[in-house]
């Protein structure tokens, strides 16, 4: 479902959201750290900072229902992979290097724009929960006429 | 923690990336990033609508919405639970989230195709902290660690001193732009006043750029200077590049073409705020001033209003000194210079003022565009160049080389309007103007409402069709 290309946009330089809502059709969301698309692009891991995955987790639990927007900072790229979650676990320390080196990838790209790190310098990107997501389907965000339309 | 709303203001400038989380009528989540978040009131935020998008397929279907916004300031990210209320296509909250849209697609060459189409106005539900998002530091530090002084009473102080000692529309400009960097740092600065040409602008004063830039011109409607114009109200863009990002994204998504390029104003490679002040004097537009800086929120909300008071201030300063400078061009010669320096002697020779350099100049005249071409090189248009066509065709045939902004004024060729000519300003564009291009000739001032001709070189004159 996700191709290489697409693999390599999501795992590099994004900024992440992860939404849901609740019973009372309710948004939620939360900014996420980093993702990993898994199983030939069928799946994709997506890494929370533990203090925003208890605020969405009891979303998921309860229905499944999710959306996860990546955007590219320095040209505006944008795309959105809805899911069903299939469950989550703590971040493994030997996935530490690998989440927080998309983290700073983001931000070097923030930086190219002119956004400087001081701001993020107190966020939160670890410890992490691995939400896990079965694709059901690619949006393409850029900005345009075109957003919202479906991924080939 | 919690926050109200109007203390949120900050985080609405598009520094910083907010985020729109919607659901559908059947569940099924959204997450969107979003061009801009407007303070309305203490219980409205807008967000722009510009393109149809799920987002706003959910909100009408479901009117629930989350926000995720951060504090530029602080880093801190907020909550915002809304409901959608209403859409706004007119009036002044739309105006005002248009003409922001409209600066950065104008600047970007994208005016008529980037723009908003709606206004969509949220009742704000709740205001909490993102728990991720956690601030770096107080509103207090953040703003202690910029380097440059903002809006004080004590810089305001500083910077009207310095335009009551101007005693001249060229010094009054200058020391505008030289205060509003002493003062305020603000390092980038110009000033474009109304062309003779209807609906342009015409810069006349630049500060902090590597070209000087008089002379540039920009239409009105057209880049930040072009829109204040048009639409009469201050601009204060942050997080500029953002802005235009979106914008190319946006046009190259939906053409695949690249923008025609930006009129070639003098700016900086990559401005990343912009400030645009409409100089009103009674609702008429006595010209723009124009602030930029690499700083990406160099422009704090505190300082909206002053920088209001201050084009305020600004215009009528520029307004009286305009007609100053105008009524005592109308007093009898004596008078005018009476309480001056005695002007310097009138050059009957028909030789040149100095000739210090032998290499000969070719200034040609194109009649029907108007303009001036020293060398083939393009050196100034309309009214300016009609003043200098007709200083340099009087000195050649008299070898007079002192003369009066009075004299101008009646000269019938330059057709100058009998009110409000603007000829100072356009005499302080035609001196800069010769500085930048061709330093070898020079309008020096002699003393009020009079100057001399200097020429460094030979000149060979030529009119074109």
């Amino acid at each position: 479902m996700i191709d290489a290309e697409l693999k390599a946009f999501l795992e590099d330089a994004v900024g992440i959201h992860l939404g849901t809502r609740n019973a009372e059709l309710e948004p939620n969301g939360a900014r996420a750290v980093a993702a990993a698309v898994e199983d030939g692009g069928e799946r994709l891991v997506v890494y929370l900072a533990a203090v925003a995955a208890e605020r969405v987790l009891p979303d998921l639990e309860a229905n499944g229902q999710a959306a996860v927007s990546f955007g590219r900072p320095v040209d505006e790229r944008a795309c959105q992979v809805k899911g069903v979650f299939e469950g989550a676990r703590d971040a493994r320390e030997d996935e530490k290097a690998r989440v927080m080196a998309q983290w700073e990838s983001f931000l070097d790209n923030l930086e190219q724009i002119g956004i400087g790190r001081l701001s993020y310098g107190a966020w939160v990107t670890w410890p992490c929960v691995a939400v896990r997501l079965k694709v059901s389907a690619l949006f393409n965000q850029t900005p345009g006429p075109g957003t919202g339309g479906p991924l080939p | 923690m919690s926050a109200t709303l109007e203390s949120l203001a900050t985080c609405f400038q598009g520094l910083l990336p907010a985020q729109l989380f919607t659901c559908s009528a059947d569940g099924t989540p959204n997450a969107a990033y979003l061009s801009h978040v407007e303070y309305v009131d203490p219980h409205h935020v807008a967000l722009s609508y510009q393109f149809f998008n799920k987002s706003k397929r959910n909100v009408s279907e479901n009117p629930r919405a989350l926000v995720l916004v951060p504090d530029p300031d602080t880093g801190q990210g907020w909550r915002l639970r809304l409901r959608f209320s209403h859409s706004e296509t007119e009036g002044p909250l739309f105006e005002r989230m248009a003409l922001r849209i409209e600066a950065i697609a104008s600047y970007c060459g994208l005016k008529g195709i980037f723009k908003l189409r709606a206004a969509d106005v949220y009742e704000v539900l709740g205001v909490e902290p993102a728990t991720e998002e956690r601030a770096a530091c107080t509103v207090a530090e953040r703003r202690g660690a910029l380097p440059d002084p903002v809006f004080t009473v004590r810089a305001l102080q500083h910077l009207a001193e310095r335009i009551h000692r101007a005693d001249s529309l060229e010094g009054l400009v200058d020391s505008i732009l030289c205060g509003l960097e002493e003062s305020f740092g603000f390092r980038q600065s110009m000033i474009l006043v109304p062309a003779e040409e209807p609906g342009v602008l015409v810069t006349i004063a630049t500060r902090g750029y590597a070209e000087d830039g008089a002379g540039a011109e920009v239409r009105i409607g057209e880049g930040i200077a072009g829109v204040v114009a048009e639409a009469r109200k201050p601009i204060r863009i942050s997080g500029l590049m953002r802005g235009m990002l979106y914008a190319l994204a946006m046009h190259r998504h939906s053409t695949g073409e690249r923008p025609r390029p930006r009129i070639a104003l003098p700016g900086l490679p990559s401005p990343e705020s912009q400030l645009g002040v409409p100089l009103l004097v009674r609702g008429e537009l006595a010209g723009v001033l124009c602030l930029e800086s690499e700083t990406p929120y160099r422009f704090h909300e505190e300082d909206k209003k002053s920088i209001e008071l201050l084009g305020s201030y600004l215009a009528i300063a520029i307004q009286n000194m305009q007609l100053q400078e105008r009524s005592q061009d109308a007093l009898p010669e004596a008078a005018a210079l009476a309480p001056v320096a005695a002007p310097g002697p009138v050059v009957p020779s028909a030789q040149p003022v100095a000739t210090a350099c032998a290499t000969r100049h070719e200034v040609a005249y194109y009649e029907a565009d108007e303009c001036i071409l020293v060398d083939g090189e393009y050196l100034v248009r309309s009214l300016p160049a009609k003043i200098l066509w007709r200083l340099l065709t009087i000195h050649e045939k008299t070898g007079r080389a002192e003369f009066t902004n009075r004299e101008l004024r009646l000269d019938k060729s330059l057709n100058l309007p009998e009110w409000k000519d603007n000829l100072e300003s356009r005499l302080i564009l035609l001196r800069r103007r010769l500085e930048q291009k061709c330093p070898e000739i020079r309008l020096v001032p002699v003393c009020r409402g009079r100057f001399a001709l200097a020429l460094a070189c030979p000149v060979a004159l030529s009119t074109r069709p």
